[in-house]
């Protein structure tokens, strides 16, 4: 079927019959990666303002862990790769309900 | 337009031992790479720690990419610090202490740091590394680990002012 030919009723009743379901990429605390480096990556590769890089930095630093980014499983996955690029320990689960 | 460019300032003995930890990590994610080894087990984690088939299943689709990926980031580390290789053994004291300037083009920035954080991932898995407090400063390897942090840092700051 091209992709520019409209969707038929059957597709749209499918889609919403399976509403997408929330993931989220964590980053934990790992006492290898430098501060100043996790923020770095969290602002070029996430395009985050520095306060909340840095706020995000933090709560890596202090609770163990944060939320980076939340979607789709396969964008989740994406980052998720994207972190591990950077050497930061990234995982992806089922975001809470 | 002329690219931006990160001033990095190295001492030729520096870059020289950096060459050397770059030419190593090379060879670690190169073709004849160990998948057993649990360095690269830290350079590719498990994004799935409580599903054995999902974090299967992203390894077989990523992980020979992504350490294909380290291994080019390596190559252009290695490029930059072609200038300050040489035989330590050879040099004056003065010519082994005497401090380079490193041009790094912005766009190899990312490389850079991508491959000094993976020199400390490797080297903290060899010396098992976990906690913030684990440190044994007695231990040689721990100041190649503390100085590759240091040269980090200092590039950090410097990629951060044009960013």
């Amino acid at each position: 079927m091209s992709p520019l030919a409209a969707p038929d009723v059957e597709d749209i009743v499918e889609l919403t019959a399976a509403p997408l379901e929330p993931w989220e990429v964590v980053v934990w605390n790992d006492p290898v990666n430098l501060m100043s480096y996790v923020v770095r990556v969290f602002r070029t590769y996430f395009g985050y303002s520095l306060e909340r890089a840095t706020q995000l930095m933090r709560a890596v630093h202090h609770e163990g862990h944060a939320i980076v980014a939340t979607g789709p499983r396969e964008t989740m996955e994406v980052h998720a790769q994207a972190m591990h690029d950077y050497g930061l320990w990234a995982t992806v689960r089922k975001a809470a309900r | 337009m002329t690219e931006n460019v990160v001033h990095v300032r190295m001492a030729r003995v520096e870059g020289a031992q950096l060459a050397q930890l770059v030419d190593d990590f090379r060879e670690l994610v190169g073709s004849d790479r160990d998948a057993t080894d649990p360095a690269i087990g830290r350079l590719a984690p498990d994004p799935y720690p409580d599903d054995e088939d999902a974090s299967r299943s992203f390894r077989d689709a990523t992980r020979e990419d992504l350490l294909d990926r380290r291994a080019l980031d390596a190559d252009v580390v290695r490029a930059g610090l072609a200038e300050l290789r040489g035989d330590l053994d050879s040099m004056s004291q003065v010519e082994a202490f005497m401090e380079h300037d490193l041009a790094i083009r912005q766009s190899d920035v990312d490389a850079w740091l991508r491959t000094l954080t993976a020199l400390r991932l490797v080297i903290a898995e060899r010396l098992g590394i976990e906690n913030d407090d684990d440190h044994d400063s007695d231990d040689a390897r721990f100041g190649v680990y503390d100085w590759l942090g240091y040269r980090l840092e200092l590039t950090i700051e410097a990629a951060d002012e044009i960013l």
